[in-house]
């Protein structure tokens, strides 16, 4: 850690060593003693009180062996917190990749776990909000585990605090590690249903506005990424089992280009309800292959097409400042 | 791969199972003590449990009013067997139920912990019972399926997985634990009395008592159940002079022979210098009475070896009573252990005069002896003449020592002396002093134990409720002088114990028996390491923990000082077992071992490893950075990517070597870095 001239006060720093409520962490994290927090269950407080009053009788009716009997089953609790520790210490967390959705579905974020001690069983990351994943680690084994959060609107998602916890091997005890990685996934404008029709192309007359989107040249095939449209999939191929391929085409699709701008769509419309037109328009004219434009207030994107040109359009929609439209 | 929380899912086939597998092996060591409709109903209960499905037991109208009444009838017959309720035995019984009950409505993992928590308990209560090695034995199964059910509960093991897994986890676990358990057993402050209440009295269970009626006993069955045992400094006296004296009994009235309590203190004799020693191991028997050779020379001490506690303690164990009968301060409830000293001998002075009228004390009735008493007195020239005429009319008359003697009715002396003349100890013991005292002589009857058994394999004495005894003592002259009119008629009895001394064909106390068959020497050995057992483990209290810390060097130290030795030795267990963990993996796969060390070297070298980076393209990143080891590194890379993801039957150990040999080969760390 560096000594920066911005140097935070003890009680940041202590705040953000307990609780990780900053996106602090780079790289690889290893899970350390340092990092690592563990508490009885709610099971285990029960069995604890109940030694304790095994501990009380046996003090009372001097039972040796009712006091051979506590000290074993504590024995067993202790090696069980040891385990426990275990469990999760030396397990190393790297960032792997977010994903993208549309608003009101949820994001996914891909972190990758590598172990490189024993084997651990039950390990469970939890995100900020979502679903909690458990997975199990073989020895030596990297694993990358799928965390889905909820996208309630567009714009930026931050991953936020993740907690990866475990109460391996008796339930007894609970030990958790907080990670905050600085990842973010891009949540784009819900596409508006029912789509409206798509506004006209640029030439003016749409001369094979009844051809097929399919129709047109099919270039070749790349490796299928996760987020390609379905209808870009190489089924044939899939079929044949020679594996994932999605189907790339040549220049426009069907009815030539198509130019979407904020100030031509009708003057009555919301912000969001702007962005949400632009954003279906755009999932419409890639299904048809046909190469578009997009012009913002700030954002003028060139007539293309194609998975970059896609994500850079729904990107600006996701990224439009409120404050910036007219 | 969603995680639902445990405690609120529905319980699995294998969970249930592992749960009434806990119940059962923790409610199995109490059979034996409790009711056997109380047996039989908890233990019923598990299979009821084990019918229904596993996760909706019983309608929820059903179990709103069936359990909690059976709760009740339960409880209610268990008043109505014992009489009371808020004791002890009645609520261990009680429990005993509950946890079936409990098992009968368990229907979520929630319930399963609850359950969990009170079949540990339970697991306790046959202590208060039996603390034998048998007992502790039974206790083991408890707590491996403790540890199953609690894995099964925190995940529902998949059904092929097999049942063993859990039961290994957890005998791991307990031995990882077991230092630490040996440490607060050992060091874990002990009490000299209870916390609360007295602990239960139910049951007198010694081989004495405080009265003795002879003549209404058919049939006298003496157990093999051990008394107390002794370590002699020192030889033993012989069996004769082995006179273990316990409660005296001065008032008789026609039926029965009774202690006579009195508070006055007796006397130690003056001369101690020939005084024997001896340490006496008690079982509990929940008596009033510590047991020493005629006649105690000194008050019970803590034992011998424990020196540190000789001086000064401010609490004395026992008292001694008039009657040179020691009384324990508190009933021996639990076993314990006290260094005596004692000078052998037949007589001491009586304390005051009172004792002279006590015991001339007689009821009306049995003329017949009356008679022949006051005549043979006019005949014998002196108290003590008469004595040596008595014990020569027992001696030549047709007396027969045995256990199982005649009824006698009526005038029970009479009787017995002129009609039955079939009797043991106790019969002669008691028409003796009712002779002398006739005759005008005080006398009384002491009961204790006489004897014991040696045994060869651990060099100390046992002394057996078989070994019980009842002799006399007579007031001459103002000194107390012992009879032992068994002797008279059944010298064996004295010299060589029980067994010697009862005719042919009468069953004898198995261990009492005087050949030494090997089962009888295999019990022997048994009963030692028993003693070992009883000495070491059951009877580590107080004292025996003083022992131990004054072995360590700690016998003075304050409390925190050992707090923190504990916590010490805690953390280096911790470490420990941390450490052999992480060593038992490393010895799990040389493969990973070996490429961990190349990944730290690595690392410490500068170039770290990206978790996401597969081993060929770690080398062929790391061979573009040191171009020297270009070569080795690539062929390190292609060994392990080989042993870790390569088909099966790949020729492994060369593999490992080559990995071996090139990391060897490789520069050092600090090299690399320059």
């Amino acid at each position: 850690m560096t000594t920066a001239s911005a140097s935070p006060s003890w009680f940041a720093r202590w705040r953000q060593r307990l609780w990780r409520l900053d996106a602090g962490d780079r790289g690889s994290v290893v899970l350390r003693h340092r990092r690592i927090y563990i508490l009885p269950t709610r099971r285990g407080l029960a069995l604890i009180a109940t030694l304790a009053i095994m501990l009380l009788t046996s003090m009372n009716y001097s039972l040796s062996l009712g006091h051979a009997l506590t000290f074993l089953v504590a024995g067993l609790v202790a090696a069980a917190l040891l385990q426990t520790y275990r469990n999760l210490a030396g397990i190393a967390i790297s960032p792997l990749a977010a994903g993208e959705a549309f608003a009101g579905s949820a994001i996914g974020f891909t972190l990758s776990l590598a172990n490189t001690g024993g084997e651990r069983r039950g390990v469970v990351i939890t995100p900020r909000s979502g679903a909690s994943v458990r997975t199990d680690l073989p020895a030596g084994a990297t694993r990358p585990v799928q965390l889905s959060v909820p996208a309630p609107t567009r714009g930026r998602v931050a991953l936020g605090r993740v907690t990866i916890s475990t109460d391996f091997p008796l339930g007894l005890w609970r030990g958790w590690a907080y990670v905050h990685f600085p990842l973010q996934g891009i949540v784009y404008p819900a596409p508006e249903v029912p789509p409206r029709l798509l506004p006209p192309g640029l030439e003016g007359v749409d001369v094979r506005r009844s051809t097929r989107a399919n129709d047109a040249e099919l270039a070749g095939l790349r490796d299928y990424h996760p987020g390609d449209p379905l209808n870009r999939i190489a089924w044939k191929a899939v079929a044949r089992g020679a594996g994932w391929y999605t189907k790339q085409f040549e220049g426009t699709g069907g009815g030539g280009t198509l130019e979407f701008t904020w100030s031509e769509l009708p003057p009555g419309l919301g912000i969001e309800l702007r962005l949400s037109r632009l954003s279906a328009w755009i999932l419409a004219a890639e299904r048809e292959a046909r190469a578009f434009g997009l012009t913002l207030p700030g954002t003028d994107l060139p007539a293309g097409s194609g998975a970059g040109h896609r994500r850079a359009a729904l990107t600006a929609l996701a990224l439009f400042p409120v404050d910036s439209a007219p | 791969m969603i995680f639902a929380p445990a405690s609120a899912a529905p319980l699995a086939r294998a969970q249930l199972a592992w749960l009434a597998a806990l119940v059962a092996v923790a409610q199995l060591p109490l059979w034996s003590y409790l009711p056997i409709w109380i047996s039989v109903a908890g233990s019923g209960l598990i299979a009821v449990r084990l019918l229904l499905p596993a996760d909706h037991p019983l309608p929820t109208r059903l179990k709103r009013w069936l359990l909690p009444l059976l709760a009740l009838a339960v409880g209610v017959g268990v008043r109505m067997h014992y009489g009371y309720f808020l004791a002890r035995d009645p609520c261990v019984a009680f429990l005993y139920v509950l946890v079936a009950i409990k098992l009968v409505e368990t229907r979520s993992a929630r319930d399963g912990g609850l359950l969990v928590c009170l079949a540990l308990f339970l697991a306790l209560t046959p202590f208060f019972y039996a603390q034998s090695i048998g007992a502790a034995a039974m206790a083991f199964p408890v707590v491996l399926a403790l540890g199953g059910a609690l894995a099964a509960l925190r995940e529902a093991p998949a059904t092929t997985a097999a049942w063993t897994a859990p039961l290994a986890a957890t005998a791991r676990l307990l031995v990882q634990g077991i230092p630490l358990a040996a440490l607060l057993f050992v060091l874990f402050p002990r009490l000299a009395g209870p916390l609360w209440g007295s602990p239960g009295t139910a049951g007198a269970r010694s081989g004495l008592s405080d009265r003795m009626a002879p003549y209404s006993i058919s049939e006298l069955s003496l157990s093999d159940t051990v008394v107390f045992r002794v370590d002699f400094v020192g030889p033993p006296p012989p069996s004769a002079l082995r006179y273990w004296r316990g409660p005296v009994l001065s008032r008789f009235d026609g039926l029965e022979w009774s202690v006579l309590r009195r508070l006055r203190a007796g006397r130690f004799p003056t001369d101690r210098s020939r005084a024997i020693q001896y340490t006496v191991t008690m079982e509990p028997n929940n008596g009033v009475w510590l047991f020493a050779l005629e006649r105690p020379a000194g008050l019970p001490r803590p034992p011998l070896d424990d020196v540190t506690a000789v001086s000064g303690r401010a609490q004395e164990i026992a008292a001694l009573g008039y009657d040179q009968q020691l009384y324990a301060a508190a009933p021996v409830t639990q076993a314990i252990r006290y260094s005596q000293r004692s000078v052998l001998s037949d007589r001491f002075a009586a304390v005051d005069d009172n004792e002279f009228r006590e015991n001339l004390q007689l009821p009306r009735g049995n003329p017949r002896t009356v008679a022949f008493a006051r005549d043979l007195r006019e005949r014998s020239g002196s108290d003590r003449a008469f004595i040596a005429a008595v014990l020569d009319w027992f001696r030549n008359e047709a007396f027969v020592y045995t256990l199982a003697p005649p009824l006698v009715e009526g005038e029970r002396i009479d009787g017995f002396l002129f009609d039955t003349r079939r009797g043991f100890c106790e019969h002669y013991a008691g028409a003796f002093v009712f002779l002398l005292r006739a005759a005008g002589i005080p006398a009384r009857v002491v009961t204790g134990f006489q004897g014991g058994e040696i045994n060869p394999d651990g060099g100390y004495m046992i002394v057996r409720e078989s070994d019980a005894h009842a002799w006399a003592e007579a007031l001459l002259d103002g000194v107390w002088q012992r009879f032992d009119p068994t002797a008279a008629i059944a010298p064996s009895r004295i010299e060589r114990g029980l067994g010697a001394a009862l005719p042919r064909g009468e069953p004898v106390p198995y261990l009492a028996r005087l050949d030494m068959t090997w089962l009888k020497s295999l019990r022997l050995h048994w009963d030692a390491v028993n003693y070992q057992w009883q000495r070491g483990v059951v009877g580590f209290n107080l004292q025996r923990q003083r022992d131990v810390l004054r072995d360590l060097g700690l016998e003075n130290s304050r409390p925190w000082t050992i707090v923190l030795l504990v916590a010490v030795v805690t953390l280096l267990w911790g470490a420990g077992v941390l450490g052999f963990a992480r060593a038992r993996h490393a010895r799990a796969d040389p493969a990973v071992a070996l490429w961990s060390r190349l990944c730290r070297r690595l690392a410490r070298a500068g170039l770290p490893r990206n978790p996401s980076e597969g081993p060929l393209a770690y080398m062929s990143r790391a061979a573009s950075r040191w171009p020297q080891s270009g070569a080795l590194l690539q062929r390190i890379g292609d060994a392990y990517a080989t042993l870790r993801y390569g088909p099966g039957d790949t020729a492994r150990a060369q593999l490992i070597e080559k990995l071996r040999s090139g990391i060897a080969a490789l520069p050092r760390a600090r090299t690399l870095r320059s």
